[in-house]
């Protein structure tokens, strides 16, 4: 093997590319888009998690001035009138299912008349008995949410989440509230597990945690009446797929619809098209533009929320420390419309460990809440909180350190993952490693509040395009159809600039719309910077290949000769044989006959996955009084391939830490027995805070991607994933106490203590 | 997120602030800090025909100390977290204001405002009991001073009539022998108080001589813990007397319980942050 020369950009840290828009306040967000004639469109939601719509009377709305419209289901362009999931919902339709489903939208000149439009509709509703909890749900004689059969959840935007997953269908053909039973298995789980030295077993709940992305839904849509056209300006994670359930939803062809992705204010997976469709329908309907933006409280009643779920673990081991045996229940909450994501979480928990022996059920059911989604790593926090716990309590069990207990059974690349299918390249045990030599494992004495989990998260993949131009002025842009929000244009930067030979600040990120961005996949999975980041490369090489050529005869040199450097091309060994490359563009686009403009195209479509993991080491301080954890050092360690630019990596290692802590102490959205939401602001939902979280330290483990894009791997779900479990592990090494329960907020920690020191009385 | 419609009066003087509440009635509202009435406005929780801006009366803001310390209704929470004069005269104000909110909300929200708002969950009721201050105000009857004890009667409700307006609020500065001191266990989001608790103690030759304790947050209303004062006065204030009398804290009280903390977390909170106003109290006293 050769040599590389060593990276002149990549590899080395850089700072964002759009970090000074950000904080200045000049990015431009979808809210910040205002069109001539724009109505501003606000929702009436549901009050009801059940209830059929008996009437709504829209005169004294439509009397204040400023209201252009009142609109309900009936008076909607929509194709598809039988509702299967939440981006496929408008306005409901006779009947309400959960407390925050919209009802009707208003149209009015001014956001204020919008508003008093809305509180001044009248809608009468016929309460039902609403299914709120999954025990209800279960319960035989719950009233069954969907009477004719759950919809079928195919047309599901979140899908660019799902990895590989295959199970056992366990559907018998009864209606129920149970919308997918399945199993994923290996060997005889129940028989090991029997015969297992030691057995440790426990029920772990989580709850239902928002995305807690900064910028609320927010869209506008254009409608051009005689061509049948709409252009929506929207907060999304992918162009392409909001484009076409948007088209199939108003029977329009998905050239009918363009959509343009602003600059993202958070998505973490809910960005996958809810506003949109109805944006589009009410623009269609008016033959005007609308706006709608959603605020935080509609926001935390009407999107799509991480799924709570219910998990039954009995783990089996030798004396020695080796996994038999891996039995479990999933229960998974996900509201009103059916959301799969036990194939994934049946994935991750088998798939963790070496074990021989694995039964897992997966139990999907409905109920009237908003439906589940996607929230980074989707299933994979709740997942890792149950089998993190028992392995750790495990440890305990057998006198073992529990780092060294997960290197005795850690999994390798080939052995099965939860679906029996081979883990590709994956490097948890270069993370134990990394994670067993720091001071803060190391060092550590009992009691003194540390823990640590592992992770993991498959990361997604899918073709994508790029186009490279070489500008007159030596500016490169490169054209994608990515939406960055991870900080992936900062990375395709430095690629660009490595390959051509070109400072990174004269390299251009441009993002397309779905008419002018070549195609790339949605930004969920992780997978933008593996997947795109070759198109990158290949369009790059392809311009480094024109300028070459046609400065080859400008330069009276053999190409061979030629190189490229700090934006010049230049004859090697001839020091003042050179051009800028703007100069070579100009004269190659310039001259009649000549070879013509600059532009390079590039394709990647890589055919398998590079999975991410990671180990989280944290100290905690538990306030015995109270039960109130603070997090005092945090320490994430995460196989990431290769980091194109670091800063990236790591700012999405710091944000995955965060709301991992979110995930561990702070978060949930709770409902009432009548299905209202009790937590419908920032107010009562707690987001980690600055003060919540101490400096996180990012330890990046370079263990290249056979695949990967200079060896890159997905960085940005697999920091989130072991946050909590490391913290209950931790809050375990303080205290003696074992959380059973996410978030783990003051008050469960509290009577967990108390527990313990009654026990300890006894 | 917009607020209804409302007529808005921005009057220069009491005087005028008060004909015009009398006008109106019920259907208007005072603003000041506006940092409890706005957002409930925004959130159409209220929705108040009229409001009356008193910003611009001058005279409700400033703090005087001279013995006794006298501050204006007006005088919001940064002007009390800064003013040297105060935290000498009564360090526990500036201790207690410091957990308010944030410093946006600070430098908006008034010390009337909040008293006269009577949030069960805000700080500033707890220390006003324990100083044993005095809440003045001025009606359509002239003015009149009702003692803190006597100020909250239940939640959201106080001893002000019809309209009255809170013109200022006085307490006497702490001496030699005498502390105090306010320990807040925030709720995790809100960060106004689950439970918050306020102490004062006198000590003298060693003993503690005066005493009074009151807890925010934990019930509908802040009350004062005429228990724990009890138990502690007598004592020489050592950590065990301390935890002895903590541990009445709460008796008697009405608990709120909700998703964030139960009726027996907060009284089993009660107890603890009591015991921690006081351990800090007492030091300061010594």
């Amino acid at each position: 093997m050769t040599q590389q020369p060593p990276h002149r950009y990549l590899g080395k840290a850089r700072k964002s590319v759009d970090g000074i828009e950000k904080v200045t306040g000049r990015a431009r967000y979808a809210g910040d888009v205002y069109l001539p004639g724009m109505l501003h469109g606000k929702l009436a939601l549901s009050m009801y998690a059940h209830a059929r719509i008996v009437r709504i009377d829209t005169a004294a709305a439509k009397a204040i001035p400023g209201v252009v419209a009142v609109l309900t289901a009936h008076d909607l362009p929509v194709r598809q009138h039988q509702p299967s999931s939440r981006q496929t919902t408008t306005l409901a339709r006779d009947v309400v299912r959960y407390r925050g489903e919209p009802v009707a939208l208003v149209l009015a000149t001014h956001p204020a008349a919008a508003e008093d439009a809305v509180a001044a509709l009248q809608i009468d509703y016929e309460p039902l008995p609403a299914v709120v909890t999954v025990e209800a749900a279960l319960d035989p004689a719950a009233p069954v949410i969907w009477p004719q059969g759950a919809p079928r959840a195919d047309a599901d935007l979140t899908a660019a989440h799902a990895a590989v997953a295959r199970g056992e269908e366990q559907n018998g053909h009864t209606v129920s509230n149970v919308h997918e039973r399945k199993r994923f298995s290996r060997g005889d789980a129940h028989t090991a597990l029997a015969a297992a030295d030691v057995v440790v077993a426990g029920t772990y709940r989580t709850s239902i945690v928002h995305q807690g992305y900064l910028e609320p839904h927010a869209v506008v849509a254009d409608v051009d009446p005689i061509r049948k056209q709409i252009t929506l300006y929207t907060s999304t994670q992918g162009q392409f797929g909001v484009r076409d359930e948007v088209a199939r939803l108003l029977g329009l062809r998905p050239s009918q619809v363009t959509v343009v992705p602003m600059t993202v204010g958070g998505g973490f997976g809910a960005k996958y098209g809810i506003l949109e469709p109805l944006a589009a329908a009410a623009a269609m309907a008016v033959g005007r533009p609308v706006r709608i933006v959603l605020d935080r409280s509609e926001d935390f009643l009407t999107t799509t929320p991480s799924p709570a779920s219910t998990i039954t673990l009995k783990l089996g081991a030798t004396r020695e420390g080796i996994l038999t045996a891996l039995v479990a229940e999933i229960v998974i909450d996900n509201g009103v419309y059916p959301f799969t994501l036990g194939g994934i979480m049946s994935t991750l928990l088998g798939g963790y460990y070496r074990c021989p022996n694995v039964q897992i059920d997966v139990v999907e059911v409905l109920t009237h809440k908003p439906q589940a989604g996607a929230y980074r790593a989707p299933g994979a926090p709740q997942v890792t909180f149950a089998l993190e716990s028992s392995i750790d309590e495990l440890a305990h069990r057998l006198g073992l350190d529990p780092l060294e207990l997960r290197m005795r059974n850690a999994a390798t690349t080939g052995d099965p993952m939860g679906n029996n299918d081979p883990w590709p390249s994956m490097g948890l045990t270069k993370v134990l490693e990394v994670a067993a030599a720091h001071p803060l494992w190391r060092n550590r004495t009992p009691g003194s509040g540390v823990g640590m989990a592992i992770g993991g998260w498959p990361c997604g993949m899918s073709p994508a395009a790029a186009v490279c131009r070489v500008d007159t002025d030596g500016i490169v842009r490169v054209h994608v159809g990515s939406v960055d929000i991870s900080g992936v244009n900062s990375s395709f930067v430095l690629v660009a600039a490595e390959i051509l030979g070109v400072p990174p600040e004269q390299v251009e990120i441009v993002a397309g719309d779905t008419r002018s961005g070549p195609f790339a996949g949605p930004s969920g999975g992780s997978q933008i910077t593996y997947s795109v980041t070759g198109a990158v490369a290949a369009t790059a090489r392809e311009a480094r290949r024109q300028l070459l050529e046609i400065a080859a005869d400008m330069l009276e040199a053999r190409i061979d000769d030629l190189d490229i450097r700090e934006g010049e091309v230049l004859v090697r060994g001839v020091p003042g044989r050179s051009l800028p490359i703007g100069e070579v563009a100009r004269r190659a686009q310039e001259q009649p006959g000549g070879p013509g403009p600059i532009v390079g195209e590039g394709r990647a479509a890589p055919a398998e996955n590079a999975p991410g993991f990671v180990a989280h080491i944290v100290q905690v301080a538990v306030d015995q009084e109270t039960g109130r954890v603070q997090p005092l050092r945090y320490v994430a360690i995460q196989d990431v391939g290769f980091p194109l630019n670091p800063l990236m990596v790591e700012g999405q290692i710091h944000g995955g830490a965060v709301q991992g802590i979110g995930w561990a102490l702070h978060e949930a959205l709770r409902y009432d027995e009548r299905g209202e939401l009790l937590t419908a602001s920032l107010m009562d939902y707690t987001l980690p805070r600055a003060a919540d979280v101490p400096s996180i330290e990012a330890v990046l483990v370079t263990n290249p991607a056979p695949n990967g894009p200079f060896g890159a791997r997905g960085v940005g779900e697999p920091p989130i994933t072991a946050g909590a479990a490391a913290i209950a592990n931790a809050i375990r090494d303080a205290t003696g106490a074992r959380i059973y329960e996410l978030p783990m907020r003051d008050e469960i920690v509290f009577q967990a203590i108390r527990q313990v020191s009654k026990e300890e009385c006894l | 997120m917009i607020p209804a419609p409302f007529d808005y009066y921005a009057p220069n003087s009491l005087a005028e602030a008060l004909t015009l509440l009398q006008q109106h009635g019920d259907d208007a509202k005072i603003l000041a800090g506006g940092h409890s009435l706005l957002p409930a406005m925004k959130l159409r929780l209220a929705s108040p025909a009229i409001l009356i801006d008193i910003n611009k009366i001058s005279e409700l803001r400033g703090i005087k100390v001279n013995g006794t310390v006298e501050i204006g209704a007006l005088t919001t929470w940064s002007a009390i977290e800064q003013d040297a004069a105060l935290a000498k005269a009564c360090p526990v104000m500036a201790e207690a204001v410091s957990l308010i909110g944030d410093i946006q909300v600070r430098n908006r929200g008034t010390i009337g405002g909040s008293l006269a708002h009577a949030d069960p969950a805000a700080d500033m009721p707890a220390v006003v009991l324990a100083l044993d201050a005095h809440i003045h105000v001025e009606g359509p009857n002239g003015p009149r001073t009702i003692a803190a004890t006597d100020f909250f009667t239940d939640m959201l409700s106080t001893a002000l009539e019809p309209g009255e307006i809170i013109t200022s609020i006085t307490f006497n500065s702490l001496g030699p022998g005498e502390g105090a001191a306010y320990a807040k266990f925030p709720h995790p989001a809100s960060r106004y108080a689950i439970v918050g608790a306020a102490a004062y103690v006198k000590m003298e030759n060693g003993q503690v001589t005066a005493c009074r304790v009151a807890i925010t947050g934990a019930g509908p209303k802040a009350e004062r813990q005429p228990a724990v004062e009890q138990a502690l006065i007598g004592t020489d204030g050592n950590a065990d007397a301390i935890a002895a009398a903590a541990a009445h804290a709460g008796e008697g009280m009405d608990m709120l319980g909700d998703i964030h903390a139960s009726e027996e977390y907060r009284r089993a909170m009660c107890k603890v942050y009591t015991k921690r106003a006081l351990l800090k109290a007492v030091e300061r006293a010594r």
